[in-house]
């Protein structure tokens, strides 16, 4: 057994650990989206929960980032910037995890 | 409306805060196309490199403070408000590296004043958590964003008044540091102006990279560091360098 080896490998693993999270960091920052003036994040929560109101309601609230309470009034509109950001933010998280996934 | 990036640069005998806003204006420029405005000295703006079209208020930095022993002239911020020419505008450190147009879209919302309550450590060491010792919700005065009104006046009259009376307020809110830092200065005046209650913040923490990473490589899409053997990188994410030896790389 060569302890070297298995320290490189380790070394290795951290490396490659620290980068998916910073990736994962990258990802979260840019799913931040303004839209009628407030912020909002582009996730699987806030996605689901505008695609389920619009079910049902042509206008409707939600919260911001700051838990202020903002009328969407084109519901279709909304989501469809929220899952292109969502998208393009795992899109980019994806080809950084295939890296990754080479070294590893 | 008017947008605008602010500016802070103020070279020390050990450190060119002027390199670092040379690398800092020109992803400025690359990524958040913002007009700029550099509040320095004479003796700094001599020795910048033209930088293209930007704008220049010259002040006399007050003195005095310190960082591990060296001058630190970081005590003017609370001028920002009536120093901005603009409606809108970001203030930024300058080793604030904007490597997305991601802030950039604060001028399209309507907040009064927003500023960052987390800092995500690059490094892997969540080493930013030793600042809860203090008896007060932390910021990051690292990037603020404000607009010009009555009420963000006074936030920044908050400020100056926390600032002229800092030693009382360290021993208030237990706080360790006896320098001057501008993220405890922006942390108490905000609990004070908005009556000890929540205020808005930016929904994303900073991610910084720790005064121990030594940066290697710089580039237009990114940087690289060195932290004891190991290498890592970031690319296309803003970041928050707090090694200034970054004015040598």
């Amino acid at each position: 057994m060569d302890i070297r080896d298995l320290k490189k490998q380790s070394d290795l693993s951290y490396d490659i650990a620290v980068a998916k999270r910073n990736a994962l960091e990258k990802a979260h920052s840019r799913q931040v989206l303004a839209y009628e003036g407030h912020l909002f994040r582009a996730d699987p929560q806030t996605i689901s929960l505008v695609r389920t109101l619009k079910e049902t309601n042509d206008k409707f609230f939600v919260l911001d980032t700051n838990s202020n309470p903002v009328e969407i009034t084109s519901p279709d509109n909304f989501l469809a910037k929220l899952i292109e950001r969502n998208q393009e933010t795992l899109n980019a998280y994806h080809q950084m995890y295939k890296t990754f996934s080479k070294k590893g | 409306m008017s947008q605008g990036v602010l500016l802070f640069c103020f070279d020390t005998e050990h450190t060119k805060y002027h390199k670092i806003l040379e690398r800092c204006v020109a992803l400025i420029k690359k990524n958040l196309k913002l007009q700029i405005t550099v509040v320095t000295n004479f003796e700094t703006y001599k020795k910048l490199k033209p930088l293209g079209f930007i704008n220049y208020k010259f002040i006399e930095p007050e003195t005095g403070n310190t960082k591990q022993g060296k001058p630190w002239k970081n005590v003017d911020r609370h001028l920002a408000y009536e120093l901005s020419p603009y409606e809108q505008t970001v203030v930024m450190d300058i080793d604030y590296f904007c490597y997305t147009d991601n802030i950039k879209q604060v001028f399209d919302t309507k907040y009064d004043f927003l500023v960052p309550d987390q800092a995500y450590d690059l490094s892997g060491r969540n080493s930013f958590d030793h600042r809860r010792f203090s008896l007060i919700p932390m910021v990051w005065a690292t990037v603020l964003y404000f607009r010009k009104n009555a009420k963000v006046e006074k936030i920044f009259k908050m400020v100056k008044y926390v600032k002229d009376w800092y030693p009382y307020f360290t021993e208030l809110y237990r706080i360790q540091a006896k320098n001057l830092r501008n993220d405890y200065v922006f942390a108490i005046a905000l609990q004070q102006i908005n009556g000890f209650t929540d205020y808005e913040k930016f929904p994303f923490a900073l991610s910084t990279l720790p005064p121990d990473c030594e940066i290697v490589k710089f580039t237009d899409n990114g940087l690289a560091w060195k932290y004891q053997d190991q290498i890592n990188y970031v690319e296309d994410q803003d970041v928050h360098v707090l090694n200034k030896e970054i004015a040598d790389v």
